[in-house]
């Protein structure tokens, strides 16, 4: 069995999972230390499945305590970036774009020094140790330890990464780096600032994996914990406390990957209608679609692997104006239980007309006998008509797709829906997260640009996944139940030469089977 | 009266840019910061009308070539454009009196600045294509008879080569090759013009013209219905003279494959609301032609962009996807590019389609 719990802003859920059956589940306060949240949690499900603690196999946590240190500015330590690529983009130092606020915070230490490759791996500039021992002395006397390293095209030969990062560590041992080439993907600046987000969080990820792992040692639970990442794979407790910028944005994953699971789909959109608010995401072979765009997390650009969501205006509290032709986006939110007409207060929602058309019995229907039955009947087809443009702006093809409602609002929908080939209301779909969680595989990926003139394509694609292959074993995977999940080539235009981008992702299961080995 | 630039314009004048761009040109963001902090180290930039080049005037293009993907890896010194400038002079013994741009679509129409800011050359208010195109021999400077050579190119190490070339079709392939060689992109000095060359070989008044457009498009935000009259009168009023409105519809196809460097493609578009039939986009790079039911109502070198219904944001044609809002307009070219010689290398045959050019207005 399995545990999995989500930590959001203001509730922890946990489930407790049978193979792919839900067993227990919970919903409680998240607590202001977290772990409490997180024990009482656990008490409860475990409490409910009557399940023996020694049966737990694994217990997987998705948390946006590290999203929320960064948006909130909070618990971010000094750090130092290094990049190499000197002399290229000396007008353009790190950080040249941050806001001021998270700048500061940060403390604005930046070092650049000769090196980097270009495209095709000839070198900008040859390494100078003395260059890095200068950095270092200064990162010594200023007393800071936490250093983000990126350095041109690492993507494609992380090599001058790992020859800095050495370098740094023989002089100061105490030093924690952060490799870009670990955590970002093509596009420097995007990555050298996800590289320093992730070393700014590595003090705070230390105290959060001590206290996960404290809550659950509590609880006499002794199998391994995993965290879960923004592209819905797992990763093991040690490899978070390095990477925990890898968990931004894994909140809307696990909701797209906890759908999967309960409708057992993997190819699927996904409607998560809340009260203010529905997000669109698109389940692709079980994962969500990624977003090709930068992302900015709390106002700095990155390019994480975040899932493509589109957000409308409309949810169960959306106000109805107009004679039910304009539905939200303005909405009474959380208010709703106490302005909304069935529950006694005087603001017509979405809520109150999917109840007026007799699709859902909520509060008291009598509030509505004086509304008028063609207004309902426009404001009915107005909703259903917004979520399906939704959902059509977000789908890859022309056909219709299964769609998988999910979130307190899913009952605004209790009609057919034009873009959906089946509409799916999974149970359990309040707890989503926790069960997207406690899903079972980890991932890894990698990216490089290349000329299959140069080099067969099958013998690129074949490098790539044997390197990975080694990694995710590493993490562990199984090895029998690796595979490619993704394979995404895009040419560079203007280049006469064929160039191709490439990234390669693959996923495996995580071999449960083998205690002992962790 | 010149137009004096700031560096609060240059988001305007970027987002002017990436329409006229007609899906090409690349991401201006990292050039964007460049010029921004270049205007605010040096000062402002002063816009030379092509009617007051003197005559006894050097004018030097100059811009960057190769791909652009790349230097959002490996970024600019962000001295090349200073750098290039200066060996151009050392090389041919002369002083640049002016620079112009190559082209206004994308990066290229911001680059100018940083030079004209730092070394106090002054910037023609103009350039050489009055859009985005791929390739060198497109621009109005080869098209008007102007050499290429002497050029010299520059890379992001610091790395010269020189050009000596006579011919832009052989030039367009020297630079290439070489850009390639070189880290994917380099910074170019060329086709250098005498003050009767450049008068007619420039589209004149292009960078004030992206400026306002980039003004009027973020004043005005909101859907590409609101701000089509406002840039309609804008291109009725300059030597573009036309905005016609292609087509508003949903994007329900896009194919796409590399063929010799160029990012090749066609998208489908399909009405959601009042306009008939589907229209067809053919991208190569650029958005080249666009067909409704068969019929071209829109091709190279008039101009081709597509903006995001919501918002009217121009959308790359890298950036394009299924579902996308869109609406299309269609713009007439600058007169440069109307004339036979032009047409033998800017028109539909000269990127392979099997049609001769109907201006847009007569679509």
């Amino acid at each position: 069995m399995r545990i999995g719990i989500d930590v959001g802003g203001t509730h922890t859920d946990a489930v407790v999972l049978d193979g792919q059956t839900v067993v227990a589940s919970t919903k409680v306060l998240t607590s202001a230390n977290v772990r409490d949240g997180v024990v009482n949690a656990l008490d409860e499900v475990l409490a409910q499945s009557g399940a023996d603690h020694a049966a737990i196999e694994a217990v997987m946590i998705g948390t946006t305590q590290f999203t929320n240190a960064v948006i909130e500015r909070r618990e971010l330590a000094a750090t130092a970036i290094v990049r190499v690529a000197l002399p290229s983009g000396a007008l353009i130092p790190p950080m040249i774009d941050w806001p001021e606020d998270i700048a500061a915070a940060l403390g604005r230490h930046v070092y650049m020094i000769h090196g980097g490759r270009t495209y095709d791996g000839f070198p900008i500039a040859p390494l100078s140790c003395d260059e890095i021992d200068a950095v270092t002395s200064d990162l010594i006397a200023k007393g800071i330890r936490l250093i983000a390293v990126s350095a041109v095209f690492s993507p494609s030969d992380p090599s001058q990464e790992l020859e800095v990062a050495a370098r740094i560590l023989e002089k100061m041992p105490a030093a924690r780096l952060t490799l870009s080439h670990k955590i970002g993907r093509m596009g420097l600046l995007e990555r050298e600032n996800a590289a320093l987000l992730n070393a700014s969080l590595l003090p705070l990820a230390d105290k959060v994996v001590a206290s996960f792992a404290a809550a659950l040692a509590d609880r006499q639970i002794s199998c391994p914990f995993y965290v879960s990442q923004n592209d819905g794979t797992l990763m093991s407790a040690d490899f978070a406390a390095e990477f925990p910028a890898l968990t931004f944005a894994s909140g809307p994953t696990n909701s797209l990957r906890g759908a999967s699971l309960l409708t057992q789909l993997n190819d699927a959109v996904v409607v998560d209608i809340g009260g203010t608010t529905s997000d669109i995401g698109v389940l692709q072979d079980g994962f969500p679609r990624q977003s090709n765009v930068a992302i900015e997390v709390g106002g700095v650009r990155t390019n994480f692997r975040m899932p493509d969501i589109q957000a409308i205006g409309l949810g169960g509290g959306s106000v109805v104006l107009d004679d039910g032709n304009t539905i939200g986006p303005t909405s009474v939110g959380y208010r709703l239980v106490k302005e909304g007409l069935v529950f006694g207060g005087s603001t017509l929602t979405a809520t109150d007309i999917t109840v007026a058309s007799g699709a859902a019995d909520i509060g008291d229907a009598d509030a509505l006998t004086g509304l008028d039955s063609a207004l309902v009947e426009t404001a009915v087809r107005n909703i259903h008509s917004i979520i399906d443009t939704g959902i059509d702006q977000m789908k890859s093809s022309r056909d219709p797709v299964p769609v998988i409602l999910v979130g307190g609002g899913a009952v605004l929908v209790s009609r057919s829906l034009a873009t959906a080939s089946e509409l799916h209301r999974p149970q359990h779909s309040g707890v989503a997260n926790a069960i997207g969680a406690a899903n079972a595989q980890v991932g890894r990926e990698t990216e490089r640009i290349v000329s299959y003139r140069r080099m067969p394509r099958d013998q690129v694609i074949g490098e790539m996944t044997a390197a990975l292959k080694g990694e995710l074993e590493q993490a562990g995977a199984s090895s029998e139940t690796i595979r490619v999940a993704d394979i995404e080539e895009t040419a560079i235009s203007y280049m006469a030469d064929d160039a191709t981008r490439i990234r390669i992702k693959l996923v495996g299961d995580l071999s449960f089977g083998q205690r002992g080995a962790n | 009266m010149p137009a004096t630039i700031t560096h609060d314009d240059i988001a305007d004048l970027c987002t002017g840019s990436v329409f006229l761009a007609t899906g090409g040109g690349g991401d201006p963001y990292v050039s964007q910061i460049l010029v921004q902090e270049a205007l605010k180290k040096y000062g402002p930039v002063e816009l030379t009308p092509v009617s007051a080049i003197p005559d006894d005037a050097l004018v030097v293009a100059i811009g960057e070539v190769g791909a652009p993907t790349v230097s959002l890896e490996q970024l600019p010194t962000g001295t090349e454009c200073l750098d290039v400038i200066d060996r151009f002079e050392a090389w041919v013994g002369r002083k640049v009196t002016h620079i112009v741009s190559f082209e206004v679509g994308g990066a290229n129409s911001v680059i100018p600045f940083i030079t004209s800011a730092a070394r106090k050359i002054p910037l023609i208010d103009g350039d050489g294509m009055g859009r985005a195109l791929p390739e060198a021999q497109m621009m109005t400077f080869a098209i008007e008879g102007v050499r290429p050579g002497p050029a010299v190119a520059v890379d992001y190490s610091g790395g010269c080569v020189y050009f000596d070339t006579q011919d832009t079709l052989l030039y367009e392939r020297q630079v290439r090759n070489i850009a390639m060689a070189m880290g994917g992109m380099v910074f170019t000095a060329e086709h250098p013009m005498t003050a009767e060359e450049a008068r007619r070989a420039i589209v004149p008044g292009t960078i004030s013209f992206a400026l306002e457009l980039g003004r009027t498009l973020n004043a005005n935000f909101g859907n590409a219905r609101q701000v089509e009259a406002p840039i309609r009168a804008l291109f009725e009023r300059s030597d573009y003279g036309i905005l016609k409105h292609l087509y508003t519809g949903k994007i329900v196809d896009i194919q796409r494959k590399i063929m010799g460097g160029f990012d090749v493609g066609e998208a489908v578009i399909e009405s959601v609301g009042g306009d008939r039939g589907s229209m067809h986009l053919s991208i190569k790079n650029e958005f080249l032609v666009a067909t409704v039911d068969d019929q071209v109502v829109a091709s190279v070198p008039d101009l081709i962009t597509m903006v995001d219904h919501e918002t009217s944001s121009p959308i790359n044609s890298e950036r394009v996807h299924y579902g996308q809002r869109v609406t299309v307009f269609g713009i007439g070219c600058p007169p440069h590019y109307r004339s036979a010689r032009a047409l033998q290398v800017v028109a539909p045959r000269a990127f392979g389609f099997d049609f001769d050019f109907v201006p847009i207005e007569d679509l």
